[in-house]
């Protein structure tokens, strides 16, 4: 890699990062900066192809930076083409909300049937209480409780996770609602305090590429992300 | 396919457990047989949610709502199997890995495999690699088959062949990995003999693991 700290830097996002890029970044670091829609995690084919689209649109080689974890394979086949590609290396948001790999892990293997809520998550995207209003009007209550209980009830905890005290705060009333719900389930609610230290790092490896660690995987031009690349 | 089956099929395909039901009684009242009911009425209905789902136009609640009414019929249909005296395809242990509580995938496998034709013993969920091993032992399967949908839990899959390896039991069964995660690619990776992308694909996987 030829300098590539010296390339424009791009950055596409999920909307998850936009609590945290702008105070973060410094001035002049970036030229484009593009948020997308949390709702892509959804459907994972859906986010490979925006992002595959949004690469291929940019026609000056550039370091592309993307905001996302592996996010349920939706990450996975996007070609870097002329393209330099940074990823931070982690499975989904929540282990840059809690601020690291280790984190994530320390509390996944504390209580592996774990739903996250957080900013995104309550504000566009999915959680149990929506979506059983969703299914009831799809299917129906009885129904909608019967695939709701399907779906839950191996679960133990309901955890709000948010990097600054004051969004845990902000969320906490709609997290509560959440939780009241998922008590049927016997799920505890937890709040988290996690960091903004992932994304901090990540500035860093973009202002300076030989900076990135086993915690970020990077992609030469010509070629691929793969889902390998985000097992530990 | 006769009306009726194909009717049958279309009450999995919708989730509609009263219909499936209903249809399945009937058709046994009027002499039709048990397997001809499952392998031409639900097993395809079954078949098509699979693929539907796997594409992207069928969702969870859907297909869990199509598994109940396969269920639903098959509770009728299975004790006149064994009656027939229908033979074993062969022996299947299913688990989703250590780590992991998500067992809608693994669950629809079982049904699968079970209308296929296996005698499935399913450990349940969150099951570590040496319950695999221990079960292997008491069960003799064919094939052991895996579930995860995390990145996150992938992994145990692996530590799981390992321990089958180190337990000398690796080249007694054949082993089968699938869940959303999971790719060809992951099971050529940690030496899996194979990989399903959903439930059907699974228990026709199976079967051909079985008659080998």
């Amino acid at each position: 890699m030829a300098s590539p700290q010296k390339l424009p830097v791009v950055i596409l996002a999920c909307e998850i990062m936009k609590s945290m890029l702008p105070d973060l970044l410094p001035d002049g670091l970036v030229d484009q900066l593009t948020y997308f829609d949390y709702g892509l995690h959804r459907v994972p084919n859906k986010l490979t192809w925006t992002l595959q689209e949004a690469i291929d649109s940019i026609e000056t080689p550039s370091l592309i930076v993307l905001g996302y974890g592996l996010c349920g394979n939706g990450l996975n086949g996007i070609r870097a083409r002329q393209h330099t590609l940074l990823i931070p290396r982690v499975d989904d948001c929540i282990a840059i909300l809690l601020g690291s790999h280790k984190k994530y892990m320390q509390e996944f293997e504390a209580v592996p049937g774990t739903y996250y809520l957080s900013k995104g998550w309550l504000e566009s995207g999915s959680h149990p209480l929506k979506e059983y209003h969703e299914y009831v009007e799809k299917y129906g209550e009885k129904d909608a409780a019967w695939v709701m209980d399907q779906q839950y009830r191996h679960y133990d905890r309901l955890a709000l996770v948010a990097h600054t005290p004051a969004d845990i705060d902000k969320y906490r009333a709609q997290a509560e609602a959440v939780a009241r719900y998922c008590e049927q389930w016997g799920m505890r609610y937890e709040e988290i305090l996690g960091s903004d230290v992932y994304v901090r790092r990540m500035i860093e490896v973009i202002a300076a590429l030989e900076k990135a660690d086993d915690d970020f995987v990077i992609v030469p031009p010509g070629g691929e992300i793969r889902q390998e690349q985000f097992i530990r | 396919m006769s009306e009726v089956l194909a009717a049958i099929s279309t009450s999995v395909i919708e989730g509609n457990l009263n219909d499936c039901v209903k249809l399945t009684q009937e058709a046994l009242a009027a002499g039709m047989a048990a397997d001809t009911i499952l392998d031409n009425g639900l097993m395809p209905g079954m078949d098509y949610v699979g693929v539907e789902f796997k594409a992207g136009n069928m969702f969870v609640p859907e297909v869990l709502r199509s598994a109940r009414a396969m269920q639903g019929a098959m509770d009728l249909v299975r004790p006149l199997l064994s009656a027939t005296g229908a033979s074993m395809t062969g022996k299947i242990i299913l688990g989703t890995v250590k780590g992991d509580l998500h067992d809608i995938g693994k669950n629809l496998v079982a049904m699968m495999c079970e209308g296929a034709g296996f005698e499935v013993k399913d450990l349940g969920k969150n099951i570590e690699p040496d319950a695999f091993v221990k079960a292997v032992k008491e069960f003799e399967p064919n094939i052991v088959g895996m579930s995860a949908l995390l990145t996150t839990t992938m992994r145990s899959m692996e530590h799981t062949i390992k321990a089958l390896e180190e337990a000398g039991l690796r080249d007694k069964v054949k082993v089968m990995i699938g869940g959303a995660p999971v790719t060809q690619s992951f099971a050529d990776q940690i030496g899996a003999d194979g990989y399903a992308s959903n439930a059907a694909s699974a228990s026709e996987m199976a079967k051909k693991f079985a008659k080998a």
